[in-house]
């Protein structure tokens, strides 16, 4: 019964890292990087949509609206800042630079919104679902199904706009992106900022799920969408789904096999064990190693 | 600013007339002072010469971007901690301990990511440091959790007890010296050329017959070695270690001195390590933006002066030929889709 009601908890989990990981690859897909501002992005936005909501004492969906807004702009910035004028230029040009963004970002996040652990509102209550003998929380229903909704979105997105074409068509080859008539810059920020919108939205939710949201988890999230990413193979937006829905259970289970101590410790072992065993990860496009 | 860069371009083509006075400096300093903070930040200021000239070999004579560099850091401290504080061994040789331990992690590090690309490599350096540092917090029959490890004995070395802030101050500038003397033969030979060669394009090293994985693997083993040793230092010279000390934004200010000290120097990272640790010290004010300047300068650094303040010039070069190519003002000379690294 209890492993029972933990492995529903890792689905539930295990959905918010999906988003997150399908986050990461639109990302990844479209810079052709891997990115380590990421997590401090998803964090800042969380945190400014809490500050509109709890401080400022705006109405929920408002509060979430304006912190996507945000989140947003602080995309473009960092593509301005970060990657526009090293699109042609080596790689790891880049990662220093979304390096050093990260390190600014954290930084200032601690400053402006403190260090301490906020209490996420209930805004449920507690809410159960009775199955038999299960109790549910309906918020983890809710959870499920929002992921799932924005799954599709993007899904929808993707296969049946001008834009999600344009960014499949960069995530294929950029130089013959541009040459067909893609807006290569334009559809990069799109891309970048789309991503780090649907990071945000998965950090509402763990903040909902754990009741808590902490200004030092910038890194882990970002490790933990990385991780679910590389699992699924770095471009596959259905292996990123499924790499999460893996991390967040096997993260589950072990916590209620072994110590909540060692939950984060969970996503690295994965990591390694993916790249030693398959680097391309389970539904990759093989990569030049 | 760009005068001072070619102040900085002048001075470093005389550095070896600057060099000595600098070096005598360095000797008498303890005696010019009796002060007891500027002691302790001066050798704060050694470890972290001692971390950023570390993470410098990985970073700029193989480029593999190690951002997880405290976590070695840590493993060294708390190996030198454990063990000074349980079996009572001496100084000597608990501190070559801390420096083999650390490396032997780097190859459970380096075995599945030095194969794959950069990016691959970087994360997992986060990731491992964060793994130390729960770890740490974890195991608490062996660390003590969160309460930390303290009452480690001042370190004795063979009857003369290292005692004062002089001594520490000394004994830290012993293993700079020795770290930077070693490094620099080692670059020099044919270990090091691999190494740049590495850096500079790995897919033609490979092809000129160089066993990247082999170099790379032993250059991150030399890097986190030292990062060891200087765990076991600072351990010795805090008396005290906890968790606390080795979270990420000390990996962070590792990298950042390196950055903007110049990678791919051996002055570089001193130079950085002077400034980033002195800068927070003398302005009370800004000590707690630190990490938020850190992290600008890094991007300041790598849009107008990549090669960091002392750095060498190539990279910076490069990138000014790709800004012109794509400007159209430049013959394209070679090749620069940016798929190479």
């Amino acid at each position: 019964m209890f492993y029972i009601e933990q492995l529903f908890n890792g689905i539930t989990q295990g959905s918010i890292y999906a988003l997150m990981a399908i986050g990461y690859s639109l990302i990844f897909g479209t810079l052709g990087l891997v990115t380590f501002v990421y997590g401090e992005v998803v964090v800042f936005g969380v945190f400014v949509g809490y500050y509109l909501y709890a401080v400022m004492g705006l109405n929920f969906g408002l509060a979430l609206a304006l912190g996507l807004v945000v989140t947003w702009g602080v995309g473009i910035i960092v593509d301005k800042v970060c990657y526009e004028k090293f699109r042609n230029a080596p790689r790891l040009i880049m990662l220093i630079t979304t390096i050093g963004f990260a390190i600014f970002l954290k930084s200032s996040t601690q400053i402006v919104f403190g260090t301490q652990q906020r209490n996420m509102p209930d805004i449920l209550g507690h809410v159960f679902l009775n199955i038999g003998t299960f109790r549910i929380p309906f918020i983890q229903i809710l959870i499920i199904l929002a992921c799932i909704f924005f799954i599709v979105g993007l899904q929808l997105l993707l296969y049946r706009t001008r834009i999600g074409t344009a960014l499949r068509a960069l995530s294929m080859d950029k130089d013959a992106a541009f040459l067909v008539g893609v807006d290569v810059d334009k559809v990069i920020k799109f891309g970048h900022s789309l991503g780090c919108v649907l990071g945000v939205f998965g950090g509402v939710l763990l903040g909902v799920f754990y009741n808590a949201i902490n200004p030092i988890m910038g890194p882990n999230i970002g490790l933990k969408a990385f991780t679910a990413t590389v699992l699924g193979g770095i471009t596959s937006i259905p292996g990123a789904v499924i790499g999460g829905l893996i991390l967040g259970v096997m993260e589950n289970l072990t916590v209620a096999v072994y110590s909540a101590g060692y939950r984060d410790i969970i996503a690295f072992i994965i990591l390694i064990t993916v790249l030693v065993i398959r680097p391309s990860g389970l539904f990759g496009r093989k990569l030049e190693s | 600013m760009d005068q001072l860069f070619s102040l900085i371009e002048k001075i470093k083509q005389k550095s070896v007339y600057y060099l000595i006075p600098i070096g005598i400096f360095v000797l008498i300093f303890p005696q010019l002072t009796d002060n007891q903070y500027v002691l302790h930040v001066s050798i704060r200021i050694l470890i972290y010469m001692l971390l950023a000239s570390s993470l410098n070999m990985i970073v700029g004579y193989t480029g593999q971007y190690n951002i997880g560099q405290a976590g070695f850091y840590a493993i060294g401290a708390y190996t030198a901690a454990i063990i000074a504080t349980r079996a009572g061994y001496s100084f000597l040789l608990i501190l070559p301990i801390c420096g083999i331990l650390a490396a032997s992690m780097s190859v459970f590090l380096g075995f599945p990511t030095l194969r794959l690309r950069g990016i691959f490599f970087a994360f997992t350096t986060l990731g491992f440091s964060e793994v130390v540092r729960l770890t740490i917090l974890n195991w608490r029959t062996l660390t003590r959790g969160t309460f930390g490890i303290p009452g480690i004995p001042l370190p004795e070395i063979v009857n003369f007890q290292v005692s004062t802030n002089n001594h520490f101050y000394y004994l830290g500038l012993f293993l700079l010296v020795i770290m930077l003397f070693i490094s620099h033969r080692l670059i020099n030979s044919r270990i090091g050329r691999a190494w740049v060669a590495i850096r500079e394009d790995e897919d033609a090293a490979k092809a000129m017959g160089v066993e990247t994985f082999k170099y790379k693997m032993i250059n991150l083993m030399y890097g986190t070695f030292w990062a060891g040793i200087a765990g076991g230092f600072f351990a010795y010279f805090a008396g005290y270690v906890s968790a606390d000390s080795f979270i990420l934004d000390e990996s962070f200010a590792i990298l950042a001195m390196v950055l903007v000290g110049g990678k791919g120097t051996l002055v570089g990272p001193i130079v950085g390590a002077i400034i980033l640790t002195i800068l927070p010290e003398l302005v009370r004010e800004i000590a707690r933006y630190r990490l938020v300047i850190f992290g600008i300068a890094i991007l300041v650094m790598v849009h107008y002066r990549p090669q960091g303040i002392a750095g060498a010039r190539a990279e910076g070069r490069r990138i000014a030929v790709e800004s012109e190519y794509e400007a159209g003002t430049a013959e394209p000379v070679t090749e620069t889709s940016g798929k190479g690294s």
